[in-house]
């Protein structure tokens, strides 16, 4: 594993996401995923019972676990840390041997047509250059937040303080890097 | 900008997307069922060599140092089945022409890594123990070469039939083992899959070698088989056991392979497990086999090895395919 020097993740307020999919489009022009794919993709769970009704917009993508599975079991190395802290496919050594995706528990990943596998990879080419990435970017309700863990502004540690903060399937030890504000509780829910 | 696309899925809901259900389709298990059957009959024949060679028993020798037909066929098949099984793991890579990735590193913490070198390791010692008991084939050819390979491995055929044994194992507890590390899928993730894998290649390997055996030596193998499948019985039942009273995502994962009405080739997985692999996989070959060596003959074709190996084929489907179709870890 490379060292840090960034560390990278996202704050998902699915409280003012609406579900328009913007994130899913602006991904796909950015990274130029073929059509009938996608990096990222809208979740929308409805719970409780009719009619106190909560719905949860949930924006999802590959969540750069600090203790990724896909790292783990890669036979080539082919997904790799890097020093942004995020998981990255070196696509010059991937099989396409779908290791990865057997092991990932949030399904994350896909076979690209071209034979390698490929995920979200928080727009690499847009951090390093200071930039946000094209989901964070794009998202008309500002409902994601591209955080550097290390660094955070005193905004990202409020968002993380409330009590509605959680990770998804944190108990499978894989130290997820993505932090949802759970829609559940929001007034009105 | 993106021109033309009309898509009527933008979310998850698209299969190309989600992986569950063609993550491995029908070249993994067809190379697991393969690689089991080679591992068992690198074992089965090793031990046949080392009970001749250094104990005097086993199989009749049949002059020129070679054993019985079954151990010199086994011998054969065992690298060949495990290069045909190869042939479909190479066949299931999406980037096949990257292939050559696998064998420019170690990675410590993936067991495909491990086994894509174990792999590699078995033929060299597998292919000389095959050229020493068919030697009485290879000697009218008159390579020197070949000679001299023949007369090495013969002079430590001891050795080499001990760590081929040991090969034979690692090969089959491997094929389990590759699923079993994979925790977010709970049907896999049970650290006795290897242990029925290797136990089942052994089986499917002796029944394998029980059609190749001459009739007086059909029994050598008949017993083999039946201790096995006996063997094979209880970890199914310890695997089973422990799906069922673990956690959440292991009991549903179970319950999903045992009881569950996912279909595969038309029929529900719980007719395939039970019916199929148990019953008629397992059950009916062990009780014919029984009968077989408490002196009762039958007469029947060779019916009870083609069972086990039919049985031994579906478990390889099965769990494969249950493991996906049930959801990730939760």
């Amino acid at each position: 594993m490379s060292e840090k020097k960034k560390n990278y993740g996202m704050i998902i307020d699915t409280r003012v996401c609406v579900g328009c999919s913007a994130c899913v489009y602006a991904c796909k022009a950015e990274n130029g995923v073929p059509e009938g794919y996608c990096r990222d993709w809208v979740v929308q769970e409805t719970n409780g019972e009719f009619p106190k009704l909560a719905m949860e917009n949930r924006s999802e993508r590959c969540q750069h676990c600090d203790n990724a599975p896909c790292v783990t079991y890669c036979p080539t190395g082919a997904s790799h840390y890097d020093e942004n802290g995020t998981v990255q496919i070196n696509r010059s050594i991937c099989t396409g041997c779908k290791a990865c995706m057997a092991a990932c528990p949030y399904d994350a990943r896909y076979v690209h047509p071209e034979g390698f596998v490929d995920k979200c990879s928080l727009c690499k080419h847009r951090i390093e250059k200071g930039l946000k990435t094209a989901c964070v970017s794009l998202c008309p309700t500002e409902s994601l937040h591209l955080v550097d863990f290390d660094t955070m502004t005193a905004e990202d540690k409020a968002m993380l303080s409330g009590k509605d903060v959680y990770r998804q399937k944190e108990h499978a030890g894989t130290e997820p890097s993505l932090y949802w504000i759970s829609a559940r509780n929001k007034p009105g829910a | 900008m993106i021109e033309g696309v009309n898509e009527i899925i933008s979310t998850k809901l698209n299969p190309n997307v989600l992986p569950h259900l063609h993550i491995w389709e029908w070249h993994i298990p067809l190379y697991l069922f393969l690689g089991g059957i080679a591992g068992g009959l690198l074992l089965i024949t090793s031990v046949m060599i080392v009970m001749r060679r250094h104990f005097g028993i086993g199989p009749k020798d049949e002059g020129d140092g070679c054993p019985c037909g079954a151990v010199r066929i086994g011998s054969i098949l065992s690298p060949a089945l495990l290069g045909v099984g190869m042939l479909f793991l190479f066949l299931d890579l999406a980037h096949k022409l990257y292939v050559w990735a696998f064998y420019t590193t170690i990675q410590p913490t993936s067991p495909m890594s491990a086994g894509s070198w174990i792999l590699i390791a078995f033929f060299p010692l597998a292919v000389l123990q095959a050229m020493v008991v068919n030697r009485k084939y290879l000697d009218k050819l008159n390579i020197d070469l070949l000679n001299k390979l023949i007369k090495w491995t013969d002079d430590h055929l001891l050795k080499v039939a001990l760590l081929n044994a040991h090969i034979g194992v690692g090969i089959g507890i491997y094929t389990g083992m590759l699923l079993s590390f994979f925790s977010a899928r709970p049907l896999w993730s049970s650290s006795i899959l290897g242990m029925l894998f290797l136990i089942s290649g052994i089986s499917s390997a002796a029944a394998l070698m029980l059609l190749l055996a001459p009739k007086d030596e059909k029994h050598i193998y008949s017993r083999i088989d039946a201790n096995a499948i006996w063997v094979e019985l209880v970890i199914v039942g310890l695997f089973i056991l422990g799906g069922v009273t673990g956690t959440a995502n292991s009991h549903g994962a179970m319950m999903h392979l045992i009881n569950g009405d996912e279909l595969m080739a038309g029929m529900p997985y719980m007719y395939w497990f039970w019916g199929v692999f148990v019953v008629t996989g397992l059950l009916i070959p062990l009780l014919v086999e029984f009968l077989e060596n408490a002196g009762f003959h039958l007469h029947l074709p060779p019916i009870a090895p083609i069972l086990v190996l039919v049985g031994g084929l579906v478990l390889r489907f099965l769990i494969v395919f249950a493991g996906q179709t049930y959801h990730t870890f939760m």
